[in-house]
């Protein structure tokens, strides 16, 4: 019977900072938010003493109790067939995570985890309803010992020796063998010139600045800018008042406040830019792609460090995404969709960095280690319908001819003017977006390919189709056209998908049946 | 059950249409109602709408009911007739779809589970809804309306996995 282990003592501290910080926010906006205490006489809870608010914080106590008791009975072990945890005082709790269920072992450390040199295991069985595993606090070597067991168990692993594991552990029953340590393969290192260029690029900046906005809000710091910008100076209504004079009336145009709009609005958008840099930089520090045997192993972070494994056989799709400066500079940004255990339905979708930034250049090669004997760089588009342009304008037509009309009851010159702006526009916009519409259908693998400024190439594994669809709208019916869409496990809501429009119906049908034979003809692993 | 995966296409049982006429009339009552209560909520509160205008809308609320209901009557029937589905040894193919059609094919490999269920009027009409559960995304459940119950449980037996080595 191996032997139980238990947690880190530092768990302890973990849990107490993690209720302390939980506590900690309302407790300061508390003290220093509320002007009055709503006890006493003239407040809203009269019959509470005054000050009462300050006491709120004990509650922290039995959350902090909890924490300990589980500290304190918290045991687990790594069994033959599968890691086996107990916990609980008063309610005992036992899991048995069978190693041929767990999909990943990911550690995750941050700043003070790392001064304890401890990790936080992440056990995932990615099994419908089943919660993962969580198992933090543990030290490093704990956390390898665990992983080398749970991927050394695999039957596909047999003939391999396990992972380096580190010296004080090198007795256990199962190697045979001569231990010949397998080494990883590095494929993928962004340094610090790669992840700034990534962060300026993606522009994620808006999500710390909408962060921001909510905090700023709060302190009301956000009321004391506005109002001195907006309400009371020279943007406020008056501003408004002066532009719509200016262009729908006859009035001066308000020359200077606008060019202080204006450049308000270029520094935004600049300081959107650093920003995003600032959070590439902390969240993809030091990104490392590695294989190990079946597995693509990432690590990055600075702050939270994250070691992430992805199994190449529950990869589903590649999504490779291009924006115009992106291709200016010959870079591209590789994703892959992963599901995994075999649950209910809905397995838990995970999309996962493959490569956040890689030249366009060594793309080929990181898609071989994904799609072994696959040659991205072969591969030959074929384009949708010769008419395709003549059936995907008719929509846009509609649409600009109602909105027209809609325009035209309110002021004819207006409803002009948008006219002749959006057509033009829109009729490049929708040629442009028919020609960069590209699709092929390969031995194992069905890609597409779409998008205009920002361009997306999507993978998709035929082996891991689960649904084929062929769409026809009315428009489709009378030009003979058909659309084929390909279902895989994981996709997101709004992520690109194998959605191919446009295709000459006897084509779509074929493709679809070819593809729902493929798909029918193998089984479907997780 | 090898009668069922004749690989014809069949359509759905008829019954289906004095159901979907129910479930339609339901829903257009309860439309009808809250829409009718906030006319009159609206009227009662907008004194400055003249005699002319709260006729003029209640002769449109009349108007847009009464298509709802000559709509609640008259599509069902158009929906069974572009209602098809297919069953062979590799999996199901539905075809469904009057204006916006649709070809979905689910093979037999990729099927997780399936659902039988009846609502009181399938009950009462000895109809089921079959719901094939699979792992994709947007056709993670794919749902046949209209099916004898009896015949909707044959499908399920004939199309969930049958244990491992099944498919190639």
């Amino acid at each position: 019977m191996p032997s139980e282990h238990r947690l880190h003592p530092a768990t302890l501290l973990f849990d107490l900072a993690r209720h302390a910080r939980n506590f900690a926010l309302p407790a300061v906006l508390l003290i220093f938010g509320v002007s009055r205490s709503s006890g006493g006489p003239g407040g809203m809870f009269g019959a509470m003493p005054e000050g009462w608010e300050v006491w709120l914080p004990i509650l922290f106590v039995p959350a902090a109790a909890v924490s300990v008791f589980r500290y304190l009975t918290f045991r687990w072990r790594c069994d033959e067939r599968e890691l086996v945890i107990r916990w609980g005082l008063l309610f005992r709790h036992e899991r048995h995570v069978p190693y041929a269920r767990i999909q990943n072992v990911d550690a995750v450390q941050n700043v003070f985890h790392r001064v304890f040199s401890v990790v936080e295991v992440r056990v995932e069985t990615g099994g419908g309803k089943e919660e993962e595993a969580r198992l933090s606090v543990l030290p490093r070597a704990a956390f390898d010992e665990i992983r080398s067991r749970v991927f050394s168990s695999r039957p596909a692993h047999a003939e391999h020796a396990e992972p380096p594991v580190s010296a004080e552990h090198s007795e256990h029953p199962e190697q045979a063998a001569p231990p010949a340590h397998p080494v990883p393969t590095a494929l993928l290192h962004l340094n610090l010139r790669e992840l700034l260029l990534f962060g300026f690029l993606e522009n994620k900046g808006m999500v710390v600045i909408g962060a921001a906005f909510g905090a700023g809000w709060e302190t009301g710091w956000l009321d004391r800018l506005l109002g001195r910008y907006v309400t009371d100076g020279p943007l406020g209504r008056g501003f408004f008042r002066d532009l719509f004079r200016a262009l729908f009336g006859d009035g001066p145009l308000p020359v200077a406040p606008l060019w202080m709009a204006l450049a308000g609005i270029v520094a935004f958008l600049l300081v959107v830019r650093l920003v995003s840099m600032g959070w590439a930089l902390a969240r993809l520090y030091g990104f490392r792609l590695t294989r190990m045997n079946e597995d693509l192993r990432t690590q990055y972070g600075l702050i939270t460090r994250v070691s992430a494994t992805v199994p190449i056989r529950r990869v589903q799709t590649i999504n490779i995404r291009t924006g115009l400066l992106h291709r200016w500079l010959g870079r591209a940004s590789v994703r892959v969709e992963t599901a995994g255990g075999a649950g209910e339905g809905s397995a838990a979708p995970m999309r996962e960095w493959l490569a956040p930034l890689i030249r366009v250049e060594a793309l080929p090669q990181l898609l071989q280690e994904v799609l072994p004997g696959f040659e991205y760089a072969a591969v030959t588009w074929q384009s949708v319908h010769p008419r395709a342009f003549r059936r995907a304008i008719k929509p846009v037509l509609m649409f600009l001819t109602v909105l027209t009309l809609l325009l035209a009851t309110a002021n004819i010159w207006v409803a002009l003017g948008v006219l002749l702006v959006l057509l033009p526009w829109l009729s490049l916009s929708t040629r442009k977006h028919v020609q960069h519409l590209g699709w092929v259908e390969g031995d194992e693998v069905v890609l597409m390919k779409s998008g205009w400024i920002w361009r997306q190439v999507t993978v998709a594994r035929i082996n891991k189709i689960q649904v084929v669809a062929m769409h026809q709208s009315p428009f489709d019916r009378r030009a003979a056209m058909a659309r084929v869409t390909i279902d895989t496990a994981g996709a997101g809501a709004f992520s690109h998908r194998v959605d191919i429009p446009y295709l000459d119906q006897q084509l779509a049908q074929g493709l679809a049946d070819r593809l729902s034979a493929a798909a029918a003809n193998t089984a479907f692993r997780w | 059950m090898c009668d069922i995966a004749d690989g014809q296409d069949h359509q759905l049982d008829p019954r289906v249409i004095p159901l979907e006429q129910a479930t339609g009339a339901i829903q257009l009552v309860v439309v009808a109602f809250w829409s009718f209560a906030g006319l009159l909520v609206g009227m009662l509160v907008g004194d400055s709408l003249t005699v002319p205008i709260r006729l003029g809308l209640l002769l449109l609320w009349t108007v847009l009911v009464g298509l709802g209901a000559w709509l609640a009557f008259r599509w069902p029937a158009r929906v069974y007739a572009h209602t098809f589905y297919r069953v062979d040894g590799q999996g199901i193919e539905i075809r469904r779809g009057v204006y916006w059609r649709v070809v979905i094919n689910v093979p037999r490999s990729r099927v997780q589970h399936i659902d039988v269920t009846q609502g009181p009027i399938e009950r009462r009409l000895e109809l089921g809804t079959l719901v094939i559960h699979t792992a994709g995304t947007a056709h993670a459940q794919v749902a046949l309306t209209g099916l004898e119950h009896s015949r909707a449980l044959a499908l399920r037996e004939h199309l969930l996995p049958s244990g491992a080595g099944d498919a190639v």
